[in-house]
Parts: C-alpha cells; sequence; structure tokens
C-alpha cells in the first residue's frame, strides 16, 4: 500500500498539484505558471510538489486530474471536472460554504452546495473569457502594468467609471479609449473590476444567492476583485490561504477516497487501535463530504458596505 | 493494405429511423422539380400547415426544415454566407438566415439569367435549387422572427409575392380558469385561430383558381392523427429501463410528422418505428450501449451534430430520453384531431407549440415528462439565435433543481449556426452533472 495520493490541477494558465498523505493532510502544494495548458508548467508543478513532500511518483497511490488539461496526463488514474473539484476543495477550506465563486485563467464558476456539500447547481461563463483571469491579463497588458499590481492600484480608484463590454478585445479597446481621455490607470481599473463583478453577480443569480461564499481560483488573489464581487453580493466571502490550489486539493480528496475505498482493510489494520483516525475514516466516503483533515488557512474579507451610487451602477448591470 | 476498421458506436440507434433519411430525401427532389412540374409553390414557417396546401396540390416549402437538411448535410455554408453578403446579421435566427440564403441565391440567379448570362444552379448549389415561391403564409406561434423573416423573404422577392398571415395568439394562461388544453382563453383562442384557418383555405382556392379539396384534407389528416398516435405510443414505451430509443431517434423522426408528404406511408413508418421500439423493450435492448443516467434535453436541435451529439451522450453512459423539441410539438396531440371536421383540432395543435405557452404551463408541462421518464438530470442546450426557445430556460432549470432535485447543465449552440458550439464547454457542463448525479447517488446509497 502507497501512503500519498495526488490532486493536479491542469488549467489553462497555471498547474497546481497537492499530495496529501491517507489521512488527508496536506503534505506539498505547488503552483506552477508557464503558459496555457503547459506540459512543462504541469511537470514543474508536479516535481515541485513531489519534492517538497520529499518522495516520487512510485509512492503516491491514487493521481487524480481536473482542469482544462486533465485528459492529457498519463500519469492520472482518473480525472473530474473543475466544477466538482473546486467544490470538494471549496469545501474542506471551508467546510460550512453554500456557494463558491471561482474564478480562473479562462472560465468563471458560481457552484452552490447543499447542506451535504455536494454540488447542487452551477452555472458557467458561457461565450468567451468575459470575466475571468484572461480578461485581466489582456488588460494589465494593455495598461503596460504587471498582473499582480492591478488589484491594488484599482483600489486606489477615485471616481467610478463604466466597461460595458465584458470580451476582452472589445474591453481593451474601451480602456484604450478611457485612458485617451485622461482617466487615471486607478479609475479605469476599479471600473474593469466592477465589470468583472457584474458578471460575476450574473452567474450567481443563475444559481441563487446564499452564503457562506468562498472564493477560489487565481482572481481571489486580487483585493480589487474581491472587494468588487463582495460589494455586489453584500456579504463577506472567504477566502481561502491558497485559493489556487482549491481545484487541485478536490482532486486529491476525490484520490483519496478513490484510494481507501480501494484499499479499505489495509488501511483499518494500518490505523488498528487509532480509533480517532478511524472516525475520520469513516467520513471520507463521498465527494464533497465535509469530513475532511485538509489544512486551509481561511480568512473573511472584512466588508466594506457598498455605497448608494455603486449599487445603482451595479444594479443597472445586472 | 490494412482495411480501416469503423469503431463499433455506443449509440444504439433505431434502425427503422433510416426509412426517414430515405423519404426525405425523396421529398426533397419532389421540391425541386415542382416547378418544372408546373406546380405553385408556397413558402410558410413554424405551423404545419403543410396538409393544407398538399392536398391543394400546391408544394410546400418549410424554411426551418430546408435550413435543418442543408445543416444536417453540413451544406448550409454558402446559403448564410449569401445572406450575410446581403446584410443579415448573423445574430437573426440561423435558420432564417440559412432560408434567406436561398432566397437571395435564387434571386441572384435569376437576374444573372434575365442579364442574358445563362447561370443555371449547380445540382450540389442547394441553397440555389430551392424554387421561388408563389405565395408566401406566415403562421407563426410566438417567435418574434417569424412575421420578419416572411417580410424579408417577400422583400428580396421584389414584393411581388402575395402573402397571408394567421395570427397565432400567446397563450398567456393568467385566468382563474387558465391551463393546458382548458379554460375560456383557449376555447377563444382554438376559434379565434380556426376562423383565420378557414379564411386561408380561401386565399388558397384563389391562387389555384379551384374549389378547395375537403375531402382530401379530411383523408389526409386521418393519416396525420394515427401516425400520431403510433409515434407517442412509442416515445411512452421509453419509460423503460433501459430505454429503447433516445431523443437523438425522435428528432430523426421529426421530418415524417412535420413536413413529409402525408399519406399511408407516414403511418407504415410509425408502425415500423413502434414495432421496433416494442421489439427492443420485450429485448431488453437500449438506445445506448449502457445506460447509467436518464437525461431530459431542453432546447431545439442543434442540426449540424445530431449524430455528434447522439454519440457524445452515448458514450458517457447517457440515454437522453426525452426533450421539450420532441415531446411537446409535431401534432403531440392527436386526440384533438376530428378528421371528419380537422381545422379546429389543427389549429389547436399549432396553438400549443412549446414556445406559445406561459412559463407556468410550459414549465409544468416538461416537469411531468421528467417525472414521467423518470430522468437523472436535464441537459439544456441554449439556442444561440433562438430567442424563443431559450427565453425560459433558466427558469426551467431552477424548477427542476426545485421541484425534482435533479442537476442541470446548460451549453450554448445553434439551431444551423456550427460556429455557436463549443465541443470542450460541452463536455465539461455535461461531465460535471453526471458527476454531480454520481455523488448524489453515493450518498443516497
Amino acid at each position: 500500500m502507497k501512503h500519498f495520493v495526488m490532486g493536479i490541477d491542469f488549467g489553462s494558465t497555471t498547474a497546481k498539484t497537492v499530495i496529501l498523505d491517507l489521512q488527508g493532510k496536506v503534505v506539498a502544494s505547488n503552483v506552477a505558471h508557464m503558459g496555457a495548458v503547459s506540459g512543462e508548467g504541469v511537470k514543474s508543478s508536479i516535481d515541485g510538489a513531489l519534492e517538497e513532500a520529499g518522495i516520487t511518483q512510485a509512492d503516491v497511490g491514487r493521481t487524480v486530474s481536473t482542469g482544462y488539461g486533465r485528459r492529457m496526463l498519463d500519469i492520472a488514474d482518473k480525472n473530474y471536472t473543475e466544477i466538482t473539484c473546486h467544490a470538494r476543495g471549496a469545501v474542506a477550506m471551508v467546510p460550512d460554504a453554500r456557494l463558491v465563486i471561482d474564478i480562473g485563467g479562462q472560465d468563471s464558476k458560481v457552484i452552490a452546495v447543499d447542506a451535504n456539500g455536494l454540488v447542487a447547481q452551477f452555472a458557467m461563463n458561457d461565450r468567451c473569457a468575459a470575466g475571468t483571469g484572461k480578461f485581466l491579463e489582456v488588460l494589465a497588458r494593455a495598461m503596460q502594468i504587471e498582473l499582480q499590481d492591478m488589484g491594488g492600484i484599482a483600489l486606489e480608484a477615485k471616481e467610478e467609471l463604466k466597461i460595458s463590454s465584458m470580451c476582452a478585445t472589445f474591453a481593451e479597446t474601451e480602456v484604450i479609449s478611457l485612458l485617451a481621455e485622461g482617466n487615471t490607470k486607478p479609475n479605469v481599473l476599479g471600473a474593469v473590476h466592477a465589470a468583472i463583478a457584474n458578471r460575476t453577480m450574473g452567474l450567481v443569480g443563475r444559481v441563487g444567492k446564499k452564503g457562506p461564499v468562498v472564493m477560489t481560483g487565481g482572481v481571489a488573489k486580487n483585493p480589487a476583485a474581491v472587494h468588487h464581487i463582495q460589494k455586489a453580493l453584500g456579504m463577506p466571502i472567504f477566502l481561502p490561504k491558497a485559493p489556487q490550489t482549491a481545484g487541485a486539493l478536490g482532486a486529491a480528496l476525490l484520490a483519496l477516497d478513490d484510494y481507501r475505498a480501494e484499499n479499505k482493510d489495509e488501511i483499518a489494520l494500518a490505523l488498528d487501535g487509532r480509533l480517532d483516525l478511524q472516525m475520520d475514516e469513516a467520513q471520507h466516503c463521498v465527494p464533497g463530504c465535509k469530513g475532511v483533515l485538509a489544512e486551509a488557512e481561511v480568512a473573511a474579507v472584512p466588508m466594506v458596505p457598498a455605497t448608494g451610487s455603486s449599487w445603482k451602477r451595479l444594479q443597472s448591470h445586472i | 493494405m490494412n482495411a480501416i476498421v469503423k469503431p463499433e458506436p455506443y449509440a444504439n440507434k433505431l434502425k427503422s429511423t433510416r426509412i426517414a433519411g430515405k423519404m426525405v430525401n425523396e421529398y426533397w427532389e419532389m421540391v425541386w422539380r415542382a416547378k418544372e412540374e408546373g406546380k405553385l409553390i408556397c413558402w410558410y414557417e413554424g405551423s404545419a400547415i403543410n396538409p393544407f396546401l398538399e392536398a391543394a396540390d400546391i408544394c410546400w416549402v418549410h424554411g426551418e426544415a430546408y435550413s435543418a437538411m442543408l445543416a444536417a448535410r453540413h451544406q448550409e455554408g454558402p446559403a448564410q454566407a449569401a445572406a450575410e453578403a446581403r446584410g443579415y446579421m448573423k445574430e437573426l435566427c440561423s435558420y432564417a438566415r440559412t432560408h434567406l440564403g436561398c432566397a437571395v441565391s435564387n434571386q441572384r440567379n435569376r437576374n444573372d439569367t434575365d442579364t442574358g448570362v445563362s447561370n443555371a444552379p449547380d445540382d450540389n448549389d442547394l441553397a440555389s435549387k430551392l424554387p421561388a415561391p408563389d405565395m408566401i403564409i406566415s403562421a407563426y406561434a410566438y417567435c418574434s422572427t417569424g412575421q420578419q423573416w416572411d417580410e424579408m423573404t417577400s422583400r428580396l422577392f421584389g414584393k411581388k409575392i402575395p402573402i397571408f398571415n394567421v395570427s397565432i395568439p400567446w397563450i398567456w394562461g393568467a385566468k382563474k380558469d387558465s391551463g393546458y388544453l382548458k379554460g375560456r382563453e383557449w376555447n377563444e383562442t382554438s376559434a379565434y385561430v380556426a376562423r383565420q384557418l378557414n379564411d386561408m383555405v380561401k386565399f388558397i382556392e384563389e391562387r389555384t383558381g379551384k374549389p378547395y379539396p375537403w375531402d382530401r384534407l379530411r383523408e389526409m389528416m386521418g393519416y396525420v392523427k394515427r401516425a400520431s398516435e403510433l409515434r407517442l405510443e412509442a416515445m411512452d414505451m421509453c419509460i423503460a429501463t433501459p430505454a429503447p430509443a433516445s431523443f437523438f431517434d425522435w428528432v430523426v423522426s421529426i421530418a415524417p410528422i412535420n413536413n413529409l408528404p402525408v399519406g399511408p406511408q407516414i403511418v407504415d413508418y410509425f408502425q415500423t418505428v413502434r414495432d421496433e421500439v416494442a421489439a427492443r423493450v420485450a429485448a431488453g435492448e437500449g438506445a445506448i450501449r449502457k445506460e447509467r443516467y436518464r437525461l431530459f434535453f431542453d432546447g431545439i436541435m442543434n442540426w449540424t451534430k445530431v449524430g455528434w451529439l447522439a454519440e457524445k451522450f452515448a458514450k458517457y453512459d447517457a440515454a437522453v430520453i426525452a426533450g421539450r423539441y420532441t415531446h411537446m410539438a409535431f401534432w403531440q396531440e392527436p386526440k384533438l384531431i376530428n378528421p371528419q371536421d380537422p381545422v379546429l383540432g389543427m389549429a389547436q395543435n399549432y396553438l400549443i407549440c412549446p414556445n406559445n405557452h406561459s412559463a407556468p404551463i410550459l414549465i409544468d408541462l416538461i416537469m411531468d415528462l421528467c417525472s414521467k421518464y423518470e430522468v437523472d438530470g436535464m441537459v439544456i442546450h441554449a439556442s444561440r439565435t433562438c430567442r424563443a426557445f431559450t427565453n425560459p430556460q433558466f427558469m426551467i432549470a431552477e424548477a427542476a433543481t426545485k421541484r425534482l432535485g435533479i442537476p442541470t447543465s446548460m451549453f450554448e449552440g445553434d439551431v444551423t449556426d456550427d460556429t455557436f458550439y463549443k465541443d470542450e464547454l460541452v463536455n465539461s457542463r455535461v461531465e460535471a452533472m453526471l458527476e454531480a448525479i454520481d455523488a448524489r447517488r453515493l450518498v443516497m446509497a
């Protein structure tokens, strides 16, 4: 019997890997930024996680993949969609979560989770990269700033502007036009993030607004995106410490379920006498189950009340 | 040299529906010959008024059917390009855009010929081959594009084609006594449409110069009624597990009930289909190799992807059993048809086009179908250019989740414009729904 399982989120812009031990404890986690569905990126992420855990692939009993490249990985025993994995990972990070907002590189999803932690309903961006990480990347390039600096600059906005197009290409034109009119970068960026919030609220409306809300995906690391979405929601958002790895964590937990189910007798033998661990074990049986030991530091972002004018502006979009 | 071995399909299509392909081909061959044979030609969209026309020896061309046929043969491109070049934008209903492209192509050829340059359409150019109309009958339920489409067609032909308009009112369902096939509103709108159909017959008499052959219509509606009964009987048998036929089999069987020539052959067709379905039930044979999920399909058909989607769902072990498009349209209430006095029943079947109900009635009907076929989930095809069908889809999804506790999954595509379809997005959404079904089953176990 092996002693570790692995989850890999082979996403459109980054690759993430999480390794768990058989008690569900995170022993390694890695994020690699190496371009669209990059084979090198995913290899780097897997190698990084294995090195951190101090193990080799041979020590991994089960590997589950997710993300756009999930079917491209030979080492994966199974693959699941991002919906299932992000929901599972987010619920592990915030056990009472009822709504998961995940904004990744190429898609944004809102997932309603039921009382059992199972996916009840979901909605995704439909036509293009509207409101996703890719959208922010394109606009960062147009404004000649670093992607990671966007959120901070956007929070310095003093004036409310409006970006109406959510098509990355046309929004870029709009942004250039706003800058040409003499608007400041913070004000323009504020409008960009408000537009993402409006788009996200459309998806929230489709699955139903309920809390607690947890946000995952790379865009959760952008403080302006979180701020504007929270303002539009009118309720606090819980942010895990590593929101980007929620999908990989969910995949790893599914791998854990699978591996434990297959090796039930051996695990019971190994846990003989460890009643506490056996009780935990009993809970690791269904996707979305809340009885996980995965470590996740979670912080609720302080609520900023929406101003009257911003509400009206947001509502005009919704 | 090694022979290429075609993999065994996952979808176990009904064998009897192959006959439909032959019937469809023969029908369009007849349409393409109609001018040479001196027949009057009528273009119409929406409601299945073809028996009225066929009885009077008028060749009928259903716009959506022609567009769907082009799309199913992957030959929609030239017609759509012609329409776009003429100024009809991509967001316009792609049925209309494709059909208007045929009108544009037809006129282009005629004009070139007028200048003395012979430009007879190539036999393979199906856009240009469609013969020009001698009359247009506009009888569309709900669809806001319908009348505009007919008006645009009329303009393309120089506003010289006589048009008759049948107004089919929206069923509001707002009164206390309102409901499916009942209430004062239902009775009044039924009578209103029937009166117009009688006026339409006078219009047909003016065009043909002959008294209307009512006996022939009565005889034809007897065949329609029987074919419809057999079709519904076969569909009902799909409550069996595994389901013996799929939504895609019923899609293939739309033409024989909706727009092909009416006669004993359509009864024979549905009798054969019904018998094959019954034999499958007796043998425990399913519409796919292995049935692990039963799904409802809400949405109009993506005609460029019928076989593709049938195989895709079959590979997921998902039997798509019923749908709004197939099970709630196309003479779906044969009990309303009295062959001896057919007009009122025809009017009523036109009124219950699934787009023409208010949301509460529509949603109740869909939920009933989901319960009847015991589906585990609902896949929703949001057709980009068909607002009429997509308008209530979020409400339908919500009702499925709240009332039946089943997950739904929506993907975007289109009726005849392939460019709106994105395969990887469909995969992600459908797989996510199936995973949600699996997770629920684990909890229930």
